[in-house]
């Protein structure tokens, strides 16, 4: 078990090199001149040149990279042009409220999506498969956005027990800051269900159909044995799988839900900086964003060795 | 064969509702295992000796699959009659079951002594430690060394000579009356075959428990079975002593299948002859005699009307054919 641990934590670091190489890349994606885009039209040729001077972008490009890396290694992503801040703030404020949100939205999605698709294939062709049909077209069809406006109607306008939009930290006390995530999470959570719950479906209908199954029949166990004690432990890697990738993509923020509930997460941030050019933000996003998927795709891996005991003794 | 059968399975049909109709792959069968007693089940892939074993235990899908016809008569009661709870109180308690691929048959994740000590805890009131210590006792009893040790690996860490001793470990916990083996030796190495065999044979002696073995290997019948079943399409063609039918076989499948069986003595530079063409699939079963499209004696009364079940005169072994008189040599 050390040892596989030990070897998907090596696994991680050229994976991270790659990355951090890209990300450094951006600021060349883009056509101009990164100092000129970000002063505008009206900046004088001296100033621009100042810039350039203080983003390094006169030295060449091993030099610059090994700068900016060595910098990002010890935690500095450098500084906002726009919000006169170091990155590493502006990172850790937006962090908070998109950590929440994907947390909830993400136990909303297996809160629905396990039960209804351990028993839709338990009992197939009965109505616990039909709702998830019906369920999953629905989460695959309906938009995010739709679907929050609706959220907010009903909830927030006509029954008015949860605020329209917003956001309150933790600190403000649990309850003050849940009221504010739970619709935006009931709409990130209901779409990420749709596809957990066809996966968790079919996975088990896989199990259940193995030699195993057959063999437990035969000893006598009965159908929640069968369920929960043969079937799904064995079916749990491809859930996992899609837990992980939907937990990325949760904290890479939902810009759009973001928007929609006026939550300031990374989403948001990442849009903002977009729209002002403030490319040391967007690197700084990008990266973070990019080694938070890295980080969970390795929790994945390390919850695999737990579930099954041949990943961990290979 | 002793006086009362341990099972005795009077004219069962098992039918599979698909969506291209109904099939019945068990269609009529009617036998016999008697106490302490080995009997063979033999015929090719799809005659349904597995659906008949599968059918002893209801492990099919009955909400959505299949139903059964006939009678499966176990220590006084039908089978059949059972509630889904009383029926799992036979699985693995009264009646044992093992099957062919051992390693797709155990529970990756689980530890073997965890999937002995599963059956042991579901059908005896013990504790855990006392049902591991059994476990380990099982282990030693199916010939496997360092059963302490092994007790705590997964079924991947063991050859598959070893995981079909936790098999038969995991079978034998509740001390079953009658252990089912489908096809229990077919996924192993011919070395492996003839200790998994052995093993079989040492537990029916000693524990006396009756063992229903369905293979398709006329030579592990031999070596191992004192009665044998042979089926084709569903329905039982022979059956009989095995020594009767060895010597002296009665249906014409029953005599393809012996020819293709390999011998130390014949012509090495003969082609091994086979039964000619195939099993043919459950819904294009043949009019009359099912095995008469591939029966060298079929005439039109085969191909016309189906033979019963039934002895000779003066003969135990039951045969479906009618040409069976002329091929014992009892009639022209």
């Amino acid at each position: 078990m050390a040892f596989y641990i030990a070897r998907r934590l090596l696994a991680t670091i050229p994976v991270l090199f790659v990355l951090s190489v890209i990300v450094f890349l951006i600021i060349y994606l883009i056509p101009g001149d990164p100092a000129a885009v970000m002063l505008g039209d009206g900046a004088s040729p001296e100033t621009i040149e100042t810039l350039r001077e203080q983003m390094g972008l006169n030295l060449p490009l091993l030099p610059q990279y090994g700068r900016w890396i060595g910098h990002a290694l010890q935690g500095d992503l450098g500084d906002s042009f726009f919000m006169r801040q170091p990155v590493r703030t502006a990172l850790a404020e937006h962090l908070g409220p998109t950590l929440s949100l994907a947390v909830l939205a993400e136990l909303v999605a297996i809160v629905i999506a396990l039960p209804l698709g351990i028993r839709a294939a338990s009992r197939r062709g009965e109505l616990a498969d039909k709702t998830l049909t019906g369920f999953s077209l629905f989460g695959i069809t309906v938009p995010g956005f739709v679907l929050s406006m609706f959220t907010v109607l009903l909830f927030s306008v006509q029954l008015k027990w949860l605020p329209v939009s917003g956001y309150k930290p933790l600190s403000d006390g649990l309850w003050m800051h849940l009221k504010y995530l739970i619709l935006p999470a009931l709409s990130l959570g209901i779409v990420q269900a749709s596809l957990l719950a066809r996966v968790t479906r079919s996975s088990m209908l896989d199990v259940l159909n193995e030699s195993f199954v057959k063999t437990a029949l035969a000893k006598g166990v009965g159908e929640r044995g069968i369920v929960y004690r043969h079937a799904l432990r064995n079916a749990l890697l491809p859930i996992l799988t899609v837990i992980g990738g939907s937990f990325g993509t949760l904290i890479a923020g939902a810009a759009v839900i973001e928007s929609i509930f006026n939550i300031p997460g990374m989403g948001q941030l990442l849009v903002n900086s977009v729209q002002r050019r403030d490319y040391a933000v967007i690197q700084g996003v990008v990266l973070f964003v990019a080694f938070a998927y890295v980080l969970v795709n390795l929790v994945v891996d390390l919850l695999y060795a737990i579930v099954d005991p041949r990943i961990r003794l290979k | 064969m002793s006086a009362e059968p341990i099972l005795q399975i009077n004219e069962l049909k098992t039918h599979f509702h698909t969506e291209r109709g109904r099939v019945t792959p068990v269609d009529g069968v009617s036998l016999e295992v008697g106490r302490g007693e080995i009997v063979g089940i033999v015929g090719e892939s799809g005659c349904g000796k597995s659906a008949t074993a599968q059918s002893v235990l209801r492990l099919f899908d009955e909400k959505r699959l299949a139903s059964y016809e006939g009678e499966i008569r176990f220590g006084g009661r039908d089978l059949l009659g059972l509630t889904p709870k009383q029926m799992r109180g036979v699985r693995g308690n009264e009646i044992s079951m093992i099957f062919q691929d051992p390693l797709s048959s155990l529970n990756p994740v689980y530890t073997i002594g965890g999937q002995i000590v599963e059956t042991l805890r579901l059908h005896r009131p013990i504790g855990r430690k006392e049902a591991a210590a059994k476990a380990i006792e099982l282990l030693r009893l199916t010939g496997i060394p360092a059963p302490e040790r092994r007790a705590r690996e997964y079924p991947h860490q063991l050859s598959g000579g070893m995981r079909q001793r936790v098999m038969i470990a995991i079978a034998l916990a509740c001390e079953p009356r009658l252990l089912i083996a489908d096809e229990p030796t077919t996924a192993l190495d011919v070395t492996i075959q003839a200790q998994i065999l052995e093993l079989i044979q040492d537990l029916n002696r000693r524990l006396g428990m009756s063992v229903m073995l369905i293979t398709h290997d006329l030579g592990v019948v031999a070596e191992t079975c004192s009665r044998v079943v042979v089926m084709y399409l569903g329905q039982v063609v022979e059956s009989g002593d095995v020594r009767d039918v060895f010597k002296a076989p009665l249906h014409p499948y029953t005599i393809g299948l012996m020819k293709a069986v390999p011998r130390l003595d014949g012509d090495r530079k003969q082609e091994l002859p086979d039964v000619p063409g195939s099993v043919p699939p459950l819904h294009q079963i043949p009019q009359g005699c099912r095995f008469a499209p591939r029966c060298a004696f079929a005439d039109d009364k085969c191909r016309s009307a189906m033979p019963e079940l039934a002895a000779l005169p003066g003969s135990d072994t039951r045969v479906r054919c009618w040409h069976a008189g002329r091929i014992a040599g009892t009639e022209d």
